[in-house]
């Protein structure tokens, strides 16, 4: 048993530790008055049209720190080798977010292709993998619609062969910057099918006719989900992801892939929070008294979330079955995130929810948290089907 | 530099494989396999009263420690030049996790490697020796800050000052004591044996656990130089072992609880579904299970950092407190969805819920040990 990182893992934590002091922490107090498009990658949205001299500002910091981190080479850190990337694995992945998450500078490395483009056949390697790559092309990921959203299995889009065409119609609601994407990988069902049979996932041009963002949905978190209409839209087949009918496991290793960095993120954040709160009751010791101990508490916990972060991003680098852990990861890290920044409001009182107040912008950004990639409740179901299959044994150590 | 010879492998070692597997058969044959006997009620109506206080028998306890020691789980700490292995914390966690799983009062005795090297230290290992701790004033905090009782160091020995303390373990012939040096506060541990003038213990009462607890009392006590056992390092690491024992214990109580709790569930129909389909339960249940598995990696964690020399004494009062209220968690989870079973006797649910009660007042109190970490953040920012 060995809970330390390889000595690669731990070099290129290094980099990332000075790249953060560096780089990142100096930036610090000009953020605080960045606005939330700013918060993690969603600066690479409608933000680059923007003609606001303040979002341009910001905007140019990005990508000088961009190009910074290319060059001490923090970039495509998680692509395969065959695609030039570093293919660093979840561990480690999980160790440099831990770093990163250290400052509240929100700067992410790049650039982080969804992961099931990978599968890419043929010409589609060419037309959208090496573009996501080189970053000259962005996607978005369409799977919920009006009425199903937690259970994508009810999904109501369909899409009919025609010849070597799919007919696709339908709505798709909440893909972030499918506005400004290029392309969405959509999930449509064939016609006729129910449940998680029949769904495919297709890749749709933006521009293509019938296939139309009809607006942006503005958040409590900032970011801006659209909505997709799709009336006739014509795709050929061969812009199928994967196989036809076989789009559902596709959808759940997206899902599941993100999981272990919600954690690490929440850990990080919480953490941040809780040294917001710890500086606040240093200047006073009256009101330490009253919440020394919960601030201790919160600790605890989130010594349990990193452990369970890595815990899960390991066994995910040894090939193993993390549906559960990723569920167990996202619903203790989100909803802990959660308790502590309302925790820390208690503490902070009405002025912490001024605006560009960093604990109000947490708590904005921890409420569609519990929602996004499935809600807490899916979570919960996940571990109990687990649970129930494998039994208690699945909990034993191996 | 610190070895990085090493990637994350969360897998236990072969030698950890064995040792648990090992510890994990003879609690299944020898300890589970007798519950049923220990757990049965002797009559169909006990007399009016009390129900009076479970034991083992004594014949059977003897077995099954002479069972023990043969294959080296009895006294993990032992060491090799007298006939034990050594083991380290992880191998001891993995110990104590097995034998939690059973509601026999049985566990592996935990005797700090100093006493090996003591004069005791033969009679503890051939068990002609029975030692006990007397740490009451570290249940508070989980630390010996406030302990109260002090000593005076003269050429011949110690002097500790007159005090009365709870020990759990009234029937041991010696006794662990912690006391602070008058003027220098520097701490030391005492070995002290249970016929030496001016120790008494008396006023053994029961818990609310099948154990009991007496008074031990010291009037003017002289305890020789060799009987000094330890210091503030010492006594911490007793206290950290301690913690890092009772969590291991909770680990194995929430495994017994869940696997039981899910069985129940698949098989037990209410109007007309089983529970395990009723979503009040499963939540529960899956509530449980994190728990279950955040403090299972705490507990190896802190153990790992112990047996690399690591720091790990704040961390095992984390990991004790995570464990106690979850397996008490996990024991009231269970009682629930085993309803009138559940606070049976001929369960071990009731017994398990009473001694994790128990087990989160020791070492440690909750509020306490929240209130430390919290004031070594404020200090660290």
């Amino acid at each position: 048993m060995e809970f330390r990182l390889s000595l690669e893992e731990e070099n290129l934590r290094k980099v990332v530790e000075e790249f953060v002091r560096d780089e990142l922490v100096p930036l610090e107090a000009e953020f605080v008055h960045a606005p939330d498009i700013f918060e993690g990658s969603r600066w690479k949205s409608r933000v680059k049209s923007s003609q606001d001299p303040a979002i341009q500002r910001y905007l140019a910091i990005m990508l000088e720190l961009e190009k910074k981190a290319e060059g001490k080479g923090l970039w495509h850190l998680d692509v395969p080798e065959e695609y030039g990337g570093t293919a660093i694995g979840n561990v480690a992945m999980i160790a440099l977010t831990e770093e990163l998450e250290k400052t509240s500078v929100p700067f992410e490395f790049g650039n982080h292709v969804s992961n099931i483009l990978y599968t890419c056949k043929g010409e589609q390697i060419d037309k959208y993998l090496w573009p996501c790559i080189r970053g000259e092309k962005t996607s978005a990921f369409g799977l919920s619609e009006p009425a199903s959203g937690a259970d994508p299995s009810m999904m109501q889009t369909t899409a009919a062969r025609d010849g070597d065409y799919f007919v696709i119609n339908g709505t798709k609601m909440f893909p972030t910057f499918a506005d400004v994407a290029d392309f969405v990988q959509l999930f449509a069902r064939l016609p006729g099918t129910t449940g998680r049979e029949g769904v495919t996932c297709l890749l749709v041009d933006t521009g293509t006719p019938g296939y139309r963002v009809v607006r942006s949905i503005a958040t409590i978190a900032g970011t801006e989900p659209c909505e997709l209409v799709f009336e006739d839209c014509r795709v050929h087949k061969s812009q199928v992801l994967g196989e036809v009918g076989n789009g559902w496991a596709l959808n759940q290793s997206w899902l599941g892939n993100r999981r272990f960095q919600v954690g690490i993120r929440a850990h990080g954040k919480s953490r941040r929070v809780l040294r917001v709160v710890g500086e606040l009751l240093r200047r006073e010791p009256k009101d330490a008294e009253k919440f020394l101990g919960r601030i201790g508490y919160f600790l605890g916990e989130l010594e349990a979330l990193r452990l369970l972060t890595y815990l899960g991003a390991w066994k995910a680098d040894q090939k193993l079955d993390v549906r559960s852990e990723s569920a167990n990861v996202k619903l203790f890290g989100t909803e802990l995130l959660h308790q502590i920044i309302d925790f820390a409001l208690e503490v902070a009182g009405p002025a912490a929810l001024r605006k560009h107040h960093v604990l109000a912008r947490v708590f904005r950004h921890a409420r569609a948290t519990r929602i996004v990639e499935g809600p807490s409740e899916i979570q919960r179901h996940i571990i109990q089907r687990a649970l129930f299959r494998d039994g208690a044994g699945s909990l034993d150590l191996q | 530099m610190p070895l990085y010879r090493y990637a994350m492998d969360l897998k236990l070692t072969e030698e950890q494989r064995l040792i648990k597997d090992t510890a994990a058969q003879f609690v299944d044959r020898e300890l589970i396999g007798r519950e049923g006997e220990y757990l049965r009620q002797g009559q169909p109506f006990l007399p009016p009263g009390d129900p009076a206080r479970r034991d083992l028998d004594p014949a059977i306890r003897a077995e099954l420690v002479r069972g023990a020691r043969q294959i080296g789980l009895w006294m993990p700490e032992l060491p090799e030049q007298l006939g034990g292995s050594a083991l380290g914390a992880v191998a001891r966690v993995l110990i104590h996790r097995e034998f939690g799983r059973s509601v026999l009062p049985i566990k592996p005795l935990s005797i700090p490697e100093f006493m090996f090297e003591s004069k005791y230290g033969q009679g503890l290992a051939d068990g002609t020796l029975s030692l006990a701790l007397a740490f009451d004033e570290a249940h508070k905090t989980g630390g010996l800050s406030q302990l109260q009782t002090l000593y005076r160091q003269e050429p011949d020995g110690s002097i500790l000052r007159d005090t009365s303390i709870t020990v759990s373990n009234a029937k041991a012939d010696l006794f662990i004591f912690p006391a602070r040096e008058q003027g220098t506060q520097r701490l030391g541990l005492f070995a002290i044996e249970r016929d030496s003038p001016g120790l008494s213990v008396a006023d053994e009462v029961d818990l609310t656990t099948d154990a009991t607890v007496a008074r031990l009392t010291l009037r003017g006590c002289k305890i020789p130089n060799e009987q000094l056992v330890g210091y503030e390092y010492e006594a911490g690491a007793v206290i950290a072992t301690e913690q890092l024992n009772m969590a291991a214990r909770c680990l194995g109580i929430a495994m017994r609880c869940l696997a039981s709790a899910i069985e129940h569930a698949r098989n037990r129909v209410t109007f007309g579904r089983r529970l395990a389909e009723r979503q009040a339960i499963q939540w529960m249940l899956a509530d449980l299970s994190i728990a279950l598995r955040t403090s299972t990696w705490l507990t190896l964690e802190t153990a790992w950092r112990a047996d690399q020399d690591l720091p790990y004494f704040d961390e095992a009062g984390l990991v004790k407190k995570r464990a106690a209220k979850m397996a008490f968690q996990a024991a009231d989870t269970t009682i629930q969805i085993h309803g009138g079973y559940g606070v049976s006797k001929e369960f071990p649910f009731e017994a398990f819920y009473r001694e994790t009660r128990l087990m989160r007042l020791l070492f440690g109190r909750e509020e306490e040990l929240d209130r430390a970490a919290g004031e070594r953040f404020l200090a660290s920012l």
